[in-house]
């Protein structure tokens, strides 16, 4: 009897570790605006990450504007298509769809700071790094940081603040995923048997009449 | 094996409904005050059982208790599954609230049928009713994966394709699912036999 207990375990423990993307049921798509790229991250709520999975990306119209499929990290960049609202939808398969709002604030927030002129952006950038390279060794004269007009610095700022807030956004866009609490399975339980009551009361009454 | 909301088209959301309404109705009236609390508490199981992922291996994977649903309930298992997927939605967000009718159909189904097909065989002598136990759990998984490439025919290119698909990511699942089935049904056999459909 025991060692028929223990095969019939065995057997369960290797069952369950075949089973594939069952687990899931539901996946989510997390996407945030860096620059002039839009990147998107998706996953199953238990955390596995959705390997090839299509993604759509739709216009504030539900027009298509341009689709792909997620790498083996679940990730998929694009470059901004266009300055309005974005539906990023997220198809993984067997029934499984998730979907990811971008607001036009996000957009031209993001692409106002790089679309004005990519030059401009690319001397920032390197002026950035040296500055930044110059922090670590001598002070510079302030004469050479005069030079920089308002634009640059602000380009110069949003450029650093995207950059340094990037895993910021990243774990705001993970944390609204909603994950089931205790509180949760105790509310649900307990509303099955408030419907038990009240079936049993509706019951009572009827036998009463 | 929920459906996310958007997927399907809208017929196929509207004829869940209406079977969902239908099965709901007719298993309202089929239940009596002796198995009100049953059905509270295989519901509650339900609702559950799909929360708790047993991490083992690269993966995890949960349990769907159709089988052992429908077997002890019969038709009261459509409105046991719909509460218990209607709080799914509402709480965990998992599968819709569009989608709900298709869901219940997709896990009630199967259990009325393994109610009809099981239900005489499992209070038989254990030789019988052991592997009827089983097949039971299996079988219930194995319809709901074939109701669920089913609904995705509207969406999805070939019916054959998505429900090979489904059918064997879900074969484990049904192995664990007959398997616990025979467990509980033997269990019940020797607590409460009175608890098994067909002995009053």
């Amino acid at each position: 009897m025991r060692s028929w207990q223990l095969i019939i375990v065995t057997i369960m423990i290797i069952l369950f570790s075949l089973a594939g993307p069952v687990a899931a049921h539901k996946v989510m798509v997390f996407a945030w605006v860096n620059g002039n790229t839009v990147h998107t991250e998706s996953k199953f709520s238990g955390g596995r990450k959705v390997k090839a999975g299509e993604i759509e990306v739709f216009g504030p119209k539900g027009q298509l504007l341009l689709g792909g499929k997620t790498n083996d990290q679940g990730e998929f960049s694009f470059p901004i298509p266009q300055s309005t609202a974005l539906k990023i939808v997220l198809t993984a398969g067997m029934g499984h769809r998730g979907k990811w709002i971008i607001s036009k604030d996000e957009i031209i927030n993001a692409s106002s700071t790089n679309a004005t002129s990519p030059a401009i952006e690319n001397a920032t950038g390197e002026k950035m790094t040296s500055a930044a390279g110059a922090k670590n060794t001598v002070i510079r004269p302030p004469a050479t940081e005069t030079t920089l007009s308002t634009d640059e610095i602000q380009q110069v700022v949003e450029k650093a603040l995207d950059r340094k807030l990037e895993p910021i956004y990243r774990m705001l866009a993970e944390a609204r995923e909603h994950k089931p609490t205790i509180a949760d399975v105790v509310g649900g339980i307990g509303y099955i048997i408030g419907l038990v009551g009240l079936a049993a009361y509706l019951h009572a009454r009827r036998q009463q009449k | 094996m929920h459906i996310s909301e958007g997927v399907l088209a809208g017929p196929v959301l509207f004829s869940g409904m209406a079977l969902a309404v239908a099965g709901v109705s007719i298993g309202i009236k089929k239940l009596d005050f002796d198995h009100l609390a049953q059905a509270g508490i295989l519901s509650a199981a339900f609702f559950v059982a799909s929360l708790v992922h047993v991490p083992i291996g690269p993966s995890s994977v949960h349990l769907i208790l159709n089988g052992i649903i429908g077997l002890l309930l019969g038709w009261a298992a459509f409105p046991s599954i719909m509460v218990a997927l209607l709080l799914q939605g509402i709480i965990f967000q998992f599968g819709g609230i569009t989608t709900l009718g298709v869901n219940t159909v997709i896990m009630a189904l199967p259990a009325v049928i393994c109610y009809y097909l099981f239900a005489p065989l499992i209070n038989k002598k254990p030789s019988i009713a052991m592997p009827a136990a089983f097949a039971c759990g299996f079988l219930a998984v194995f319809m709901s994966a074939l109701l669920v490439g089913a609904s995705l025919y509207f969406s999805e290119k070939s019916f054959f394709e998505v429900a090979t698909l489904v059918v064997t990511a879900h074969l484990p699942v049904m192995l664990i699912e007959g398997i616990i089935t025979v467990f509980c049904i033997s269990f019940i056999r020797k607590v409460s036999p009175e608890m098994l459909p067909g002995k009053k």
